[in-house]
Formats: structure tokens, C-alpha cells, sequence
């Protein structure tokens, strides 16, 4: 197993409090919610196990309280397409695509629409995901699921030039040695510029 | 389609900037060694970020050096260097595309200019045929992309995602020969992003002179609401790249790839989709 501090990227000395908001912020950036439908979802849930992991291991040893995460994950249990969901789960596309365009007749249900959009998601093909997806939403407008999909799309469109700024906040504010000498450095240039 | 993943280099630190101006440095230099003077001359900002990515990824920076610059004596450069074979990949990359982006624009072009075209061929192809020998899979993957992207503009409903694929898949492809298992994965899914983004963005780009010359755009079928169609799918494209990113944990050169994927590319992005907003008050 990993050393625990390298992966919440910590001191072994470090107080509680900041390998807290080291572990927050691993948390934040693995969340299964950012994941959810993307091919990469069980790495992305293995990395979070792997924090989830660390961050036990450090605080039973240092003997205060654990903290634990659930972590939601989308699963449908009843459902016609059952073999079509787990084929795309475990990114089986040319399989799953197969069975769902074996199907044929203009009159496809709400469901068809939603996983044969999951399946251009997650090749990449954005344009034809959305437009799926709509079609599912359209067709069954009370369906939590299908809304969730293309509400996940319209905050991926949405992450424009602006938008990126919040996106990567989180990651973009940890304050290393680095930064406090490169500050360090700075200033002594602007004091020596004002003699 | 050359020369889009750049960084922005106001919000770099200079530290930061002078390592990428060596890797570009070191890049160009080591075209030099390899093929020839003449291919130096069309280093693309790509094969820079390409070569930034893969040293990061392998840690295979060994050291910076200065040297002369042979385009300008004067100058003296920062120049990278590299344990592996992230340089040479990069520079061989580098000659392979611009040799099949020339055959692509011969097929393309007039009369007159495919002459001209034509006679530097040659420049073109000698450096080419190095490469393949060094590194035939990349030549393999090179070729298949533009025969996908020949067939599938002929082909009438070609979709946008459809006319996309080539490209994104090349570039899956190349980064995912660096990785097993899931790192293997999650470059794929890093490479399909940034890939479907340079195709994109270079059809938005060449909107205008498709339409006047009737040439092939994937975007001519959303004439209504093009903005709007062209700020999703680079968006979108974007957020696929960013989030598989998100799952490395890389050190070296982090600033500057986080740069250019934060700051860098919605520049582009922006600076494109600015021109047709444009449009669009004008027409109103």
C-alpha cells in the first residue's frame, strides 16, 4: 500500500487541520458526482477509495475520530436495458451499440434514447450525446435520471473561458514553498527597484 | 490545423515561461540534429505542449542548458534536456504531421499553388521517411487520420462528431501508447478531448473560407445558432480533456500544462467564438 501522506500530498508532520483540507480538497477533485457517466468514473472512484483510505489510516493513527465518505454511485436495478447498461458500464461500446441499434421501428422508448446517448458520450461524441439526451427528456420530462445526463452535458458546454476559473480554484490554490519563495523573491525586486 | 494549444502567457510565471521556451528550444534544436534545418522551420506550438506532456508524464527532464540560437547568433537560449525519448517522439510527430497536413492541402488546393506545393514535396517527405523508420506507429496512426478524415468529408451525412473522430482518435491513440491500465485510459481520454478541441476549432476558424470556397465544414448544418453550437462543443471537449487531467497527479511542468488546458485553450476558444458573435450583432 501507499505511504498515506504521499497520497493526500502531506507531511507526516502536518496538523490535523491541514491534512483535513488536504483531504477536502482531494475529495473535491475525485468526487464521484464530476464523474458520474464519464468512462473514467471507476478510476476516479478507486483514486477516492485510495483518499478515503489514507486519510482513515492517518487518523486512527494519530487516534482521533474517522471521518467517513459515502460515495453515491448511479446504479439501476430494474430496467429492460439491463444488459445494455452493464455493457456500457464496463465501456463495452461496440457491444452495447450493437445491441441497440439491432432494435429497430421509429417508435424507440425514452430509455433507448437515453443509453444510446450515454454511448456517444462516452466515445466523445458530445454534439450527438446532447441531442440524444434531449430526445430522452423530452419523451419522459419527469425522468430524474435522463435530466441529470443532460444536465451533466450543459454544465460540461458551459465551461467556457469564464467558468474555468471556478472550475480549477481548488486546484490551482495550494500555496507550496514554492510560491512563498517565488513571493519572497518578488518583493525583494520591487524594494530594491524603490532604492 | 497547427499551432492551437498554446499557453497564455500572461498568467505564467516566468520561471514557468522559461522552462517552456526551453522545451521549445530543445525541440527545435533536436529537429535540427535529426531530420533536417529545413523541418526546424515548421515547429508547431502542439509538439511543444506534446513534448511538455510527455516529459511530465515520464519525469524525463534531466537539466536545462544555454547554447546559441542558429537562427539568431546573437541569442542565447535556454535549451532543455531529456532522459527519454520524449524530445525525439515530439520531433518526429512534429515532421510526420507536417508532412501529411501537406498532402491533405495538395488534394485540396488549386491548380497553381498544388504545383508549387509539389515542389517542396521533397522537403517534406525525406524527414518524414527518417521518422518512420524511428517511429512507424506514429506514421501508422498519422496515415489512418487523414484517410478517416478524407472519407468521412465525402461522405454526405457526415455528422460533426463523425468528422471529428479522426482527428480526437489520432491523438487518443498517441497518448494512450504511453500509459497501461487505467493511465493508459485516462491519456486516451486527455488525447480525445484536446483532439476533437483542435478540430473544432480550426473548422470554426475556417468557417468563412469553407463557405466561400464550398468546402467541407462540419459546421455548416447549425448556420442559425453557430455560436452557440461552436461554444458547446469546444466546451464540452474541453471539460472531457480537463476532467481526465484532473485524475493525474503529475509534478513536473504541472503550471504549465494546467495553464494551457485552464488559460490557455479557452483563450482560443474565446478569441474564435468572439468573431462570430460579431457576426451575428452586424447581421442584427
Amino acid at each position: 500500500m501507499k505511504n498515506p501522506y504521499e497520497v493526500l500530498g502531506v507531511s507526516p508532520s502536518a496538523s490535523e487541520d491541514e491534512i483535513k483540507a488536504a483531504y477536502r480538497e482531494l475529495a473535491k477533485k475525485y468526487h464521484p458526482d464530476k464523474y458520474t457517466d464519464s468512462p473514467l468514473a471507476d478510476v476516479a472512484e478507486e483514486k477516492m477509495k485510495e483518499v478515503n483510505e489514507a486519510y482513515d489510516e492517518i487518523m486512527n493513527s494519530k487516534k482521533s475520530g474517522s471521518q467517513g465518505y459515502s460515495s453515491s454511485s448511479y446504479t439501476n436495478t430494474s430496467s429492460e436495458y439491463y444488459n445494455v447498461r452493464m455493457l456500457i458500464q464496463q465501456n463495452r461500446l461496440d457491444e452495447a451499440e450493437r445491441i441497440l441499434d439491432s432494435e429497430t421501428g421509429p417508435d424507440h422508448k425514452a430509455e433507448w434514447y437515453f443509453l444510446r446517448g450515454m454511448c456517444y458520450f462516452r466515445r466523445g461524441w458530445m454534439q450527438q450525446a446532447v441531442q440524444y439526451f434531449q430526445r430522452a427528456c423530452q419523451m419522459e420530462p419527469n425522468n430524474a435520471e435522463y435530466r441529470q445526463a443532460l444536465e451533466n452535458m450543459s454544465r460540461r458546454q458551459s465551461y467556457g473561458f469564464g467558468g474555468y476559473n471556478t472550475a480549477g480554484a481548488g486546484t490551482q490554490s495550494d500555496c507550496g514553498v514554492c510560491d512563498i519563495c517565488a513571493t519572497a523573491m518578488c518583493l525583494n525586486c520591487l524594494c530594491n527597484c524603490c532604492r | 490545423m497547427f499551432g492551437y494549444i498554446k499557453i497564455y502567457k500572461n498568467e505564467l510565471l516566468v520561471r514557468e515561461y522559461e522552462a517552456y521556451k526551453s522545451v521549445y528550444c530543445g525541440l527545435c534544436k533536436k529537429i535540427g540534429k535529426d531530420y533536417s534545418f529545413i523541418s526546424r522551420m515548421l515547429l508547431s506550438y502542439d509538439c511543444t505542449f506534446y513534448a511538455v506532456f510527455l516529459m511530465s508524464l515520464k519525469r524525463s527532464c534531466s537539466g536545462f542548458y544555454t547554447g546559441r540560437c542558429r537562427f539568431n547568433p546573437f541569442k542565447k537560449c535556454s535549451y532543455c534536456e531529456c532522459g527519454g525519448d520524449a524530445l525525439s517522439k515530439a520531433a518526429a510527430v512534429n515532421v510526420i504531421l507536417a508532412y501529411y497536413k501537406l498532402l491533405d492541402d495538395i488534394s485540396d488546393s488549386g491548380f497553381f499553388k498544388r504545383i508549387v506545393l509539389k515542389i517542396i514535396k521533397p522537403f517534406f517527405s525525406r524527414p518524414r521517411k527518417k521518422a518512420c523508420k524511428k517511429f512507424p506507429e506514429i506514421d501508422r496512426l498519422a496515415k489512418e487520420m487523414l484517410n478517416a478524415q478524407q472519407k468521412t468529408e465525402k461522405n454526405p451525412d457526415c455528422t460533426l462528431d463523425m468528422a471529428a473522430h479522426p482527428t480526437a482518435e489520432f491523438l487518443a491513440s498517441l497518448l494512450e501508447s504511453e500509459g497501461c491500465g487505467n493511465d493508459g485510459r485516462i491519456y486516451r481520454r486527455i488525447g480525445y478531448g484536446l483532439g476533437r478541441f483542435i478540430y473544432l476549432a480550426d473548422a470554426a476558424d475556417d468557417y468563412e473560407k469553407d463557405i466561400k470556397s464550398g468546402s467541407f465544414n462540419p459546421f455548416k448544418p447549425y448556420g442559425d445558432n453557430l455560436a452557440e453550437i461552436i461554444n458547446n462543443n469546444l466546451s464540452s471537449s474541453l471539460a472531457m480533456a480537463y476532467d481526465a487531467y484532473n485524475l493525474l497527479n503529475l509534478v513536473d511542468f504541472k503550471g504549465i500544462i494546467d495553464n494551457v488546458i485552464l488559460k490557455g485553450l479557452p483563450t482560443v476558444q474565446s478569441e474564435i467564438s468572439e468573431k462570430f458573435e460579431v457576426k451575428n450583432e452586424k447581421s442584427v
